[in-house]
């Protein structure tokens, strides 16, 4: 039967995972991080890594914007909004993600179903670095983050307790990890941006909160703390905190086995060991 | 008005990359045939790359963003982050007083 057996937490700014790639100095800490979390990644022993993200406006618009959606296909490709980046290829574990969607839907969790996309820079850019040679498969879980109107802290975290019932309901043989991609705060082309550039880090303090939440285990708290108040002033890519709380809810509130913020990005790299 | 059709338009420039060419090539023609409609303020204010105006009129700001970075209706990146801060001074003077009150 399936297992959780870790968590991932994956910062995925594309112009980082870019410099990475051509070797560039400005992305030396950020390769150290990453690294990080291929080795705690290897250590998860996993098959399979369902990814709560947010879709930056290439998947959903035009025909509907689902406030939850699960991708279920064979494999996908990305990613679709930095062709820059190396374009990759990723095994999609549709049979886990079907079950996944049948298990929450029948918990009243009206998720949608998507079985033709590519994956945008969010899942791609972080995972080329973390697992380059793309060595598991991926169940994308999208999270409507960005887009008002967002879904609650809490009701995101109460998916994640549901996902986890999902997994550990299926008689799939499967090790699963569940990864959450995104800041905690972080401002993309919006009047919070810094003086330097268009994106910024409108409330680094609330970024190492987070973090020290993360670190001690302290979910309730962050639960609590992530209101819609808070997530204006951080930004309008903060939502994607909501990626991490869901995963949160996929196991018991647990001190992060790694964790290190980079406050001047507003966000940190963290792995759960979970067996 | 539709502030729809200008984040459409924006989005397509992504996703679309001969929609981006077609912007690059002729973007009066390109805008015009977009579909729904821009309105004609909207039209001029997106072939002027006039981003602080249709932010104010609500478009979202990280489709707006795009354009800068394919450097279409004459924005960079550089360009586009000069007209948010320029059209946001107010606000962004209020957040830093606040900011300061807190540290202090």
């Amino acid at each position: 039967m399936a297992t959780i057996v870790g968590a991932l937490g994956i910062p995925h700014n594309p112009f980082t995972a870019l410099a990475i790639h051509r070797g560039d100095a400005s992305g030396d800490d950020s390769k150290r991080l990453y690294a990080e979390l291929t080795e705690q990644l290897e250590g998860m022993r996993a098959d399979t890594i369902v990814v709560f993200t947010t879709d930056h406006y290439n998947l959903f618009f035009e025909l509907c914007v689902p406030i939850f959606c699960i991708g279920v296909a064979e494999s996908t490709a990305g990613p679709s909004d930095y062709p820059m980046l190396p374009r990759l290829e990723a095994t999609v574990d549709g049979e886990l993600g079907t079950e996944i969607q049948e298990s929450l839907v029948a918990e009243d969790f009206d998720v949608a179903r998507s079985q033709e996309f590519e994956v945008d820079h969010t899942i791609l850019a972080p995972l080329g670095v973390i697992d380059p040679q793309m060595e598991h498969a991926i169940v994308p879980f999208w999270l409507s983050t960005s887009m008002r109107p967002l879904p609650s802290a809490r009701r995101c975290h109460s998916l994640g307790n549901a996902l986890r019932r999902a997994i550990e309901a299926s008689p799939l043989e499967r090790r699963v990890v569940v990864a959450a991609s995104g800041a905690f705060s972080f401002e993309v082309g919006g009047p919070r941006m810094s003086e330097e550039s268009h994106v910024g880090v409108p409330a680094p303090d609330w970024g190492i909160r987070v973090t020290e939440l993360l670190a001690a285990g302290d979910v309730a708290s962050l639960v609590a703390e992530t209101t819609s108040d808070q997530l204006a002033a951080a930004g309008n890519a903060s939502g994607e905190i909501l990626n991490w709380i869901a995963m949160l809810g996929a196991f018991d509130p647990t001190p992060a086995t790694f964790i290190e913020a980079q406050r001047a990005e507003g966000h940190a790299y963290a792995a759960w060991q979970l067996q | 008005m539709s502030v729809y059709a200008v984040n459409k338009v924006c989005r397509q420039a992504v996703a679309d990359p001969a929609f981006a060419d077609a912007l690059r090539l002729d973007p009066d023609a390109a805008v015009r045939a977009a579909t729904p409609p821009l309105s004609d303020r909207e039209r001029e204010l997106v072939l002027a790359g006039d981003v602080g105006a249709l932010a104010r009129m609500g478009a979202n700001f990280f489709l707006l963003h795009q354009l800068g970075r394919l450097e279409l209706c004459g924005l960079t990146l550089q360009r586009y982050a000069e007209r948010i801060r320029a059209e946001y001074a107010s606000e962004r003077a209020q957040w830093a007083s606040e900011r300061a009150a807190t540290e202090g």
